[in-house]
């Protein structure tokens, strides 16, 4: 059955990973091909949602920003009331939309999105936060649909060993996808890809099965 | 006590309001640093009148426009219209609402109707849902334990109860205070570029 709203991804991490960025070059790799949308939850009023719009990758109108009362995890998780209306209210003005990135205040490594909010998360941390922090772990780390390990480019700059980032990620996330990239050299077209699979998994099926759930042996009442 | 009324009153309950600090953000901006004063001139000057359109609302008599005509401001309204709907988007997983753009004060009385909570209940979910977010807020705006702002509402609870029940058995004309400084301050405080909270 195909979809009647447009795709949402989110796109979760911590402070300065590279979340705006990534989701920048997102847009600019694939504002051709697919009618997007970003929806961006900020600390201070709309400094995310500014960034997005004077890159100049997306018409202004197809960005728009929540305020989050200074509880970013509460707004993606907890009570998604303000975001879910940001994003219709983005589809009736703007729509229809095949897809809406929702990304998330930057926070710590706890933050996630919850499922009725976010069909698939990316969760996107960096060489520069520390070679440590894919051991440390955490829902994200663990569990998103794609995690990203950006800024490869600087790992020799600030100590951090990208294969044992990789190998500990991998460690705990199984078979889900670990992307290790530079978005400054190498470009988003690793994510890219990734976000093209998901929406056409997603045109496809109507929904999409997030890593998230926990339950990926579940029965299904239909056949993908 | 009706544990719908527990759940409605609940702040992991969602509906939108941790987002807001109806007005203190803009008023500790200004330099205000006594909250609880704040919260009792909310609790006269806005909160009494709003608990009556949540009782009204919860007996079937939504006076939207009697609402606005109190509420000038465009960006209160704005703000009311979105934690309204916001409470109604969670409330019509639970009872067969319509979620509509409803300012939050008839719209929580919408929802304690559907619940079947009773008058002054309803009466007395309006003052505190006025009264405790602007406590919550207080702690992100101000260095305070959040053991005294929960103290605050303890303090409140004397009179909020007293009022609750005058409201619930008041079937005079609605009232029409006036909070002048919080509506003139609203816009301003949309203006601020480093601002928390969506109101």
């Amino acid at each position: 059955m195909p979809a009647e709203r447009a795709l949402r991804i989110g796109v979760g991490g911590p402070v300065g990973s590279g979340k705006s960025s990534l989701i920048a070059a997102l847009c600019g790799a694939l504002a051709e091909e697919i009618k997007l949308g970003v929806v961006t939850n900020d600390i201070y009023t709309t400094e995310d949602a500014e960034f997005l719009r004077s890159t100049g990758v997306l018409p202004v109108e197809r960005i728009t920003a929540v305020q989050t009362g200074g509880c970013p995890h509460t707004a993606i998780r907890d009570d998604i009331s303000a975001n879910l209306e940001a994003v219709e209210e983005l589809e009736e003005a703007t729509g229809p939309l095949d897809l809406v990135f929702v990304e998330s205040g930057g926070d710590n490594l706890t933050a996630i999105f919850s499922p009725a909010l976010a069909d698939v998360q990316i969760f996107v941390i960096d060489v520069a936060g520390g070679d440590d922090i894919p051991r440390k772990g955490g829902p994200g780390i663990a569990r998103a649909d794609l995690l990203v390990i950006n800024k490869t480019d600087l790992a020799p700059y600030v100590g951090s060993d990208v294969s044992k980032m990789v190998r500990e990620a991998s460690e705990r996330r199984g078979d889900l996808p670990v992307a290790a990239t530079s978005l400054r050299t190498d470009g988003p077209h690793q994510v890219a890809d990734w976000v093209r699979t998901q929406l056409a998994a997603f045109r496809a099926h109507g929904h999409l099965h997030s890593s998230m759930e926990g339950v990926p042996d579940h029965h299904h009442d239909h056949v993908h | 006590m009706d544990p719908l009324t527990l759940l409605l009153a609940d702040s992991r309950f969602p509906s939108g309001s941790y987002a807001h600090s109806l007005g203190l953000e803009q008023a500790v901006n200004d330099g205000l640093r006594d909250v609880p004063a704040f919260i009792r001139a909310r609790q006269r000057h806005v909160a009494h009148a709003d608990a009556r359109f949540a009782v009204e609302a919860s007996r079937g008599h939504v006076f939207e426009q009697e609402w606005y005509m109190r509420t000038p401001s465009p960006a209160l309204r704005d703000a009311a219209r979105r934690t309204g709907s916001q409470l109604l988007r969670s409330a019509s997983a639970i009872w067969d609402l319509p979620v509509t753009k409803t300012p939050r004060p008839l719209a929580l009385g919408i929802v304690a109707g559907a619940a079947g909570i009773a008058d002054e209940d309803t009466a007395l979910l309006a003052l505190y849902d006025d009264a405790a977010t602007v406590a919550s807020a207080a702690l992100k705006l101000l260095p305070l334990d959040p053991a005294v702002t929960a103290r605050w509402l303890a303090d409140l609870a004397p009179d909020m109860a007293r009022a609750a029940a005058r409201i619930a058995a008041d079937d005079g004309p609605l009232p029409a205070p006036a909070a002048v400084a919080i509506e003139l301050n609203a816009p301003i405080h949309l203006e601020q570029r480093e601002r928390l909270f969506a109101s």
